[in-house]
């Protein structure tokens, strides 16, 4: 395996996943979203963006918060600091990628 | 790729703008703005009326500056984030106090200048074209920053225009200045209301325990 090929196995697999890559990236642009907005945005279903954002919250790239808005619960997500280093490591780690492959085309 | 990202970003900056609350409450403050410029013409010079009225525009100014987001965030607080979710932005670079008050002497200085230019030319006709050309470079800007609101153009098109239409309207400065802010006053909450009806229409109230 060539050294550009084996650069995409050092991916953050937490981050790779293409619903936990778009909700961190809907997520580095804000100081904090809540649960509907994200859910609306990613088009996923509650029960699977629960789960995405628990995996990111474990890991700790999202911050989740539960407060209420009058009698209704209120979600509150913001990305972290190593949430938004990995997001950073992520994109240059995949451009970087493609700026060899296409060198090498 | 990384034009995904942005796109990504882009979109939910865009939200901000979705429900046309923005224009509605901009379109309010022109709203003021025009009765500020009719009342000099109306309120009695021999009276303390025109001072009062001044001191109404350091009001309007102060309120437009510092309160305006706050004030939008509250409709929003009660009309968007319900409906559509919640979304905390990032402060502008120049959302502090000190920026914002560079910002308001900046514009109270623009205002002197204005004036004095006006005084010096002999005539202040121009006034509402000018003033109509800098809110639709604003848009402009607006519009780039977040792209493809192309309400944005229309409304950069019609201050543009109004502004034109005031200054030839053959009126006199006050009243001219006053026809500009209520046109565009009133074509702000008139394209903010539709976009309000529409969103209100796409985007239903969810029943009670959808919060998650």
């Amino acid at each position: 395996m060539n050294d550009d090929l084996r650069s995409l196995t050092d991916l953050d697999r937490l981050i790779h996943e293409p619903a936990r890559l778009l909700i961190a990236t809907i997520l580095s642009g804000v100081v904090s979203a809540d649960f509907i907005f994200l859910q609306r945005e990613t088009g996923l279903t509650r029960g699977n963006l629960s789960a995405h954002l628990s995996k990111l919250e474990e890991a700790g790239y999202v911050k989740i918060e539960k407060t209420f808005k009058g009698k209704l619960p209120l979600t509150v997500c913001k990305l972290t600091l190593p949430g938004q280093k990995a997001l950073t490591k992520y994109r240059q780690q995949l451009q970087d990628f493609m700026n060899k492959t296409s060198q090498t085309r | 790729m990384d034009q995904d990202f942005l796109e990504i970003q882009q979109r939910v900056r865009r939200y901000w703008f979705k429900d046309g609350l923005g224009e509605i409450v901009v379109g309010g403050l022109f709203l003021l703005l025009a009765l500020y410029f009719a009342g000099h013409r109306w309120l009695p010079s021999n009276t303390n009326a025109p001072v009062v009225l001044d001191g109404s525009l350091a009001f309007i100014l102060i309120v437009g500056i510092f309160y305006t987001r706050r004030l939008i965030n509250i409709f929003k607080a009660h009309i968007t984030y319900p409906r559509t979710g919640y979304v905390e932005y990032y402060p502008e670079a120049n959302d502090t106090i000190p920026a914002r008050l560079f910002i308001f002497f900046v514009i109270v200085g623009f205002i002197v200048l204005l004036v004095v230019l006006g005084k010096w030319v002999g005539s202040f006709v121009w006034l509402p074209g000018f003033i109509g050309f800098l809110i639709s470079v604003i848009l402009v800007v607006i519009k780039r920053r977040a792209i493809d609101l192309r309400r944005f153009d229309a409304l950069a098109f019609a201050a543009l225009v109004l502004g034109l239409i005031s200054s030839f309207s053959g009126l006199p400065a006050y009243y001219s200045l006053s026809l500009f802010y209520l046109m565009f006053g009133i074509v702000l909450i008139g394209l903010g209301s539709v976009t309000l009806t529409k969103y209100l229409r796409d985007h239903p109230l969810p029943v009670e325990g959808n919060y998650e």
